[in-house]
């Protein structure tokens, strides 16, 4: 086990939440902007229409510093904040991935190229070239959703890779190509709303219509296409998480999935509304709302397809406190929770070698440490905590002495949310022994 | 349990898909290739700094210079940065993972370093954009940037520190009671000769990048040519003494290195030493006509780090292997075909890649007013390889699902 890192009332997972809802929005613009911006050039480029290039030239600037480097940076960010918070959990998906991560690395590294050299030789060099450039980056910066959807949807469903440990059979799993075609429709969508915002600014008033018209067609087939094909991503869950998500089990993931609905519709409305019916009322304010309204949808989206794939962080293979669930042959690789409920998991706490567990002070830390690795990653430890606390928890299900709570340790299994507990008697005592110290959250 | 029989047993239980070496190659060249650019972003606010207070027309004329490049260096020294923080958690996962948990509040921090890095680097080059580009600038934004350049320089330098010495590991984050600490807001392992080593590098490697601008807009009528003249010469002096400097500090490093790792005898830390000797000669060398010598001079500095880079990696083989830990022991599973897609992709990258530069290195050359025309068929090539890397992947991915039954 790696040292833990404890943020406390809300959990690490929090913080990868935090910085994933900060990433998604300037990256899908950064991915889909593009599209719209080559789609507008080329209207300059062949019906010769230079005063379409003051569009482009505004578009890029704020898609260069604000989307570009803020998707970039906060793209880091997941990384290290999945590095603190599930770091097995990320060697898991970047030991079998690595070589996909490269590879988008490359196109990474040809959007920068492009863009900046966009950005720079805008009226400096021939049109057409400059048109191609922008038409390269569009196209590398959507291959690197391409790419990063199949990482993602392998998270929640790993498809044939539990059997075969092969590539790519976990990259084309199930809810690959609905997933692409979500993402793809909804960077067209967002892309949109941006594209408005910035028309509806410009000085030529009778071009700045035209182009929000334009960018609400765009926007409305990106909402509509992006419905059609989340339908069928509802539909290719497995059975197991529709049944968590759906009929008990985690009900929050349904009220996710209408929040997510309802914000889906009042974009859809504003392309409708101000793009095509009244162009000259779209402004910089009404748009920010509905990029924030798109934020909180998409955000909830995702906090749906996160919030799924539980008990585990990688489907079927790892849990979500970063134990690996079962074998996998042909990776060599073993159940974790086998060898520990063999074993014994403090046994093999490298942190806990100096502990002496007949001393019953070092028992509780025995016991804390255990806690903090095997439930820390879901659940806050503070009575007052705000992610799913343990103290609150436990004394609603009833459980607050040491040997009850030892006890309900083997029930963890049965929920359909929790992993089984990976240890052996003495570490359920330990763990128990620990938990009760915790002060009660009953009423 | 004992420190090595611990080490191993954290390593990924998936195995890596290639052999060890092969990322430790591409670890070496990418951190290469994001050093060079992290180097010219602090060399270059430090130095634009100091010629904004003390340099002249010319001088301030060149901070301006340097301060539009450090936005634009420091955006790809961030793309570049990803790949060796990959590799390094392909083959170094156990020591990586640990610091980075261990300093958990400073590795997010991080974050927060570079982008306020980045803003306020563009806002001291937005600032001093409009008006006489011989004036005087605000340095505001200069200094916040330079010194959140610096915390992130230090954040990871402390991270990859603390990654080398596992021994330490149970120390740090025991507490006197004998309690788990779970705070990671502590963090250890500062070697203050190796920090100033990769400081006073940015020195070397941005009088370089000087010279090399000197010589890159040689060939425009509307830049002065006493102006390039003080650039270039500024440019060989600045990576001269920076070389020095980073010598000595180089030496500094040498004598934290513990003895017993023999690192001292190695012969890849005596090539770099060597080539950083050859270095420096060809520079001295060149004093009184930089500007014509830019090529040989950027290519010379490439090797010498490209070489450094290498003994830095030797060194960190010497500090694991100290607890029994060696990359080439990972348990392989080969993966040809993922193996196969990433270094296609990447020829294919290249291929593209010299469109971007090709009109990059057109226009900068061009003065401004006059269009450059590229030839019709480089920009086609590019996007053709792009749609046709498109269409074989897809075409893949529709197979495979169609057989594993995923869909339709
Ligand atoms: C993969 C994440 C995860 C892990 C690991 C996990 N839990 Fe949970 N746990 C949950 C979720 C999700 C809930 C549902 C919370 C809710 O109903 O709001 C839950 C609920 C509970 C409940 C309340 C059950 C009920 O019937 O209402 C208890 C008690 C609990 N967990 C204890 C633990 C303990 C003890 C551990 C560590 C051994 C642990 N959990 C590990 C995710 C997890």
């Amino acid at each position: 086990m790696y040292p833990f890192w404890e943020v406390p009332l809300v959990t690490s997972g929090m913080i990868i939440a935090f910085i994933a809802s900060f990433h998604i929005l300037p990256s899908h613009l950064a991915t889909g902007a593009f599209w719209f911006n080559a789609y507008i050039e080329r209207e300059a480029v062949k019906k010769d229409r230079p005063e379409l290039y003051d569009f482009l030239s505004r578009f890029t600037l704020l898609i260069l510093i604000f989307c570009f480097v803020i998707g970039s940076i906060t793209g880091v960010g997941i990384w290290f904040s999945a590095t603190v918070a599930s770091p097995r959990g990320i060697s898991g998906l970047i030991h079998n991935y690595v070589w996909g991560w490269a590879t988008e690395w490359v196109f990474f590294f040809l959007e920068i190229a492009t863009i900046y050299v966009y950005y720079y030789t805008l009226g400096r060099i021939d049109k057409e070239s400059h048109l191609k450039l922008g038409v390269a980056y569009a196209l590398a910066a959507w291959i690197s959703m391409v790419i990063i959807t199949g990482i993602l949807g392998f998270m929640l469903t790993s498809g044939k890779w539990i059997e075969t440990g092969g590539f790519f059979d976990g990259f084309f799993n199930q809810t690959y190509w609905p997933q692409l075609f979500v993402r793809t429709s909804m960077m067209l969508g967002i892309a949109g709303i941006y594209a408005t915002i910035v028309a509806s600014r410009m000085k030529n008033k009778a071009v700045g219509q035209e182009i929000v018209r334009k960018a609400s067609l765009w926007g409305i087939a990106g909402m509509v296409f992006g419905a059609i094909f989340t339908l069928w991503y509802l539909f290719k869950l497995p059975e197991s998480v529709k049944d968590m998500a759906f009929h008990g089990g985690l009900p929050y993931l349904k009220t996710l999935l209408c929040v997510a609905a309802i914000a889906y519709f009042i974009v859809l409305l504003y392309f409708i509304i101000f793009g095509l019916i009244r162009p000259q009322m779209a402004g910089t304010v009404t748009g920010i709302i509905i990029l924030l309204v798109l934020f909180i949808g998409i955000g909830a989206g995702e906090g749906f397809r996160e919030g799924a794939r539980r008990p585990y962080i990688i489907s079927q293979y790892m849990y979500g406190n970063q134990i690996i669930a079962r074998d996998v042959p042909a990776l060599g690789v073993k159940s974790e929770v086998a060898k520990y409920q063999e074993k014994g998991i403090t046994k093999s706490l490298y942190w806990a070698k100096h502990l002496d567990l007949d001393r019953a002070e070092d028992r509780i830390k025995a016991g804390r440490m255990l806690a903090l690795f095997l439930c820390g990653n879901c659940h806050s430890f503070e009575v007052n905590g705000i992610i799913r606390p343990l103290p609150s928890l436990l004394s609603r299900v009833g459980v607050e002495e040491a040997e009850d709570i030892a006890g309900f340790m083997d029930a963890l299994g049965d929920y359909p949310y929790m992993p089984e507990f990976p240890g052996n008697d003495l570490d359920k005592e330990l763990i128990g022994e620990y938990l009760a110290t915790l002060p009660k959250g009953g009423e | 349990m004992d420190l090595a029989q611990f080490l191993n047993g954290m390593r990924d239980p998936s195995g890596v898909p290639f052999f060890p070496v092969v990322f430790q190659f591409l670890m070496v060249l990418t951190f290469t290739l994001h050093i060079v650019c992290v180097n010219v972003v602090v060399g270059g606010l430090a130095i634009s700094i100091w010629e904004a207070w003390k340099g002249g027309p010319y001088g301030r004329r060149l901070a301006r210079g340097l301060a539009k490049a450090s936005t634009i260096i420091l955006s790809v020294a961030i793309v570049l940065g990803v790949a060796p923080l990959l590799f390094v958690q392909v083959i170094y996962d156990p020591f990586w993972y640990a610091s980075n948990t261990m300093s958990a509040i400073w590795a997010m921090l991080f974050l927060v370093w570079v982008c306020t890095a980045f803003y306020a680097a563009y806002g001291f080059y937005l600032g001093n954009k409009k008006g006489d580009a011989y004036g005087e600038l605000k340095l505001f934004w200069a200094y916040v940037a330079f010194g959140a350049m610096a915390l992130a320089g230090i954040t990871i330098h402390t991270l990859t520190m603390e990654a080398l010495l596992p021994d330490m590991w149970h120390k740090w984050l025991i507490d006197g009671n004998g309690a788990l600490l779970t705070g990671g807001a502590r963090f250890h392992g500062m070697a203050l000769g190796r920090l100033l080593h990769f400081f006073m590098a940015s020195f070397a490697v941005t009088g370089v990048y000087m010279i090399l601008y000197a010589w890159y807009f040689s060939p425009r009528p509307d830049m002065e040519p006493e102006y390039l003249a003080y650039v270039a010469k500024k440019g060989v002096n600045i990576a001269l003494y920076g070389t020095l400097l980073a010598a000595a500090t180089g030496f500094w490093w040498a004598g934290e290195v513990p003895e017993s790792l023999g690192f001292l005898s190695n012969p890849v830390f005596l090539l770099s030493v060597l080539a950083a000797v050859i270095f420096i000669l060809y520079l001295a060398n060149s004093q009184n006509d930089p500007a014509n010598h830019a090529i040989p001079i950027t290519v010379l500095l490439l090797i010498t780090v490209f070489v450094m880079s290498y003994a830095r990696e030797i060194l960190r083989m010497k500090y694991v292997g100290a607890f029994d830990y060696s990359i080439f022991a990972y348990k392989l599973n080969l993966s040809w075909g993922s193996t196969l897609l990433f270094f296609a992709t990447f020829v294919l990258g290249l291929v593209v890649l010299y469109f971007p530069l090709l009109c990059a290195f057109k226009t900068g050359r061009t003065e401004p007013g006059k269009v450059v025309v590229i030839p019709e068929k480089v920009g086609s090539l590019a996007n053709i390889l792009l749609v046709g890397w498109f269409i074989v992947v897809a075409g893949l991915g529709i197979i495979i699902s169609f057989k594993n039954g995923t869909l339709p």
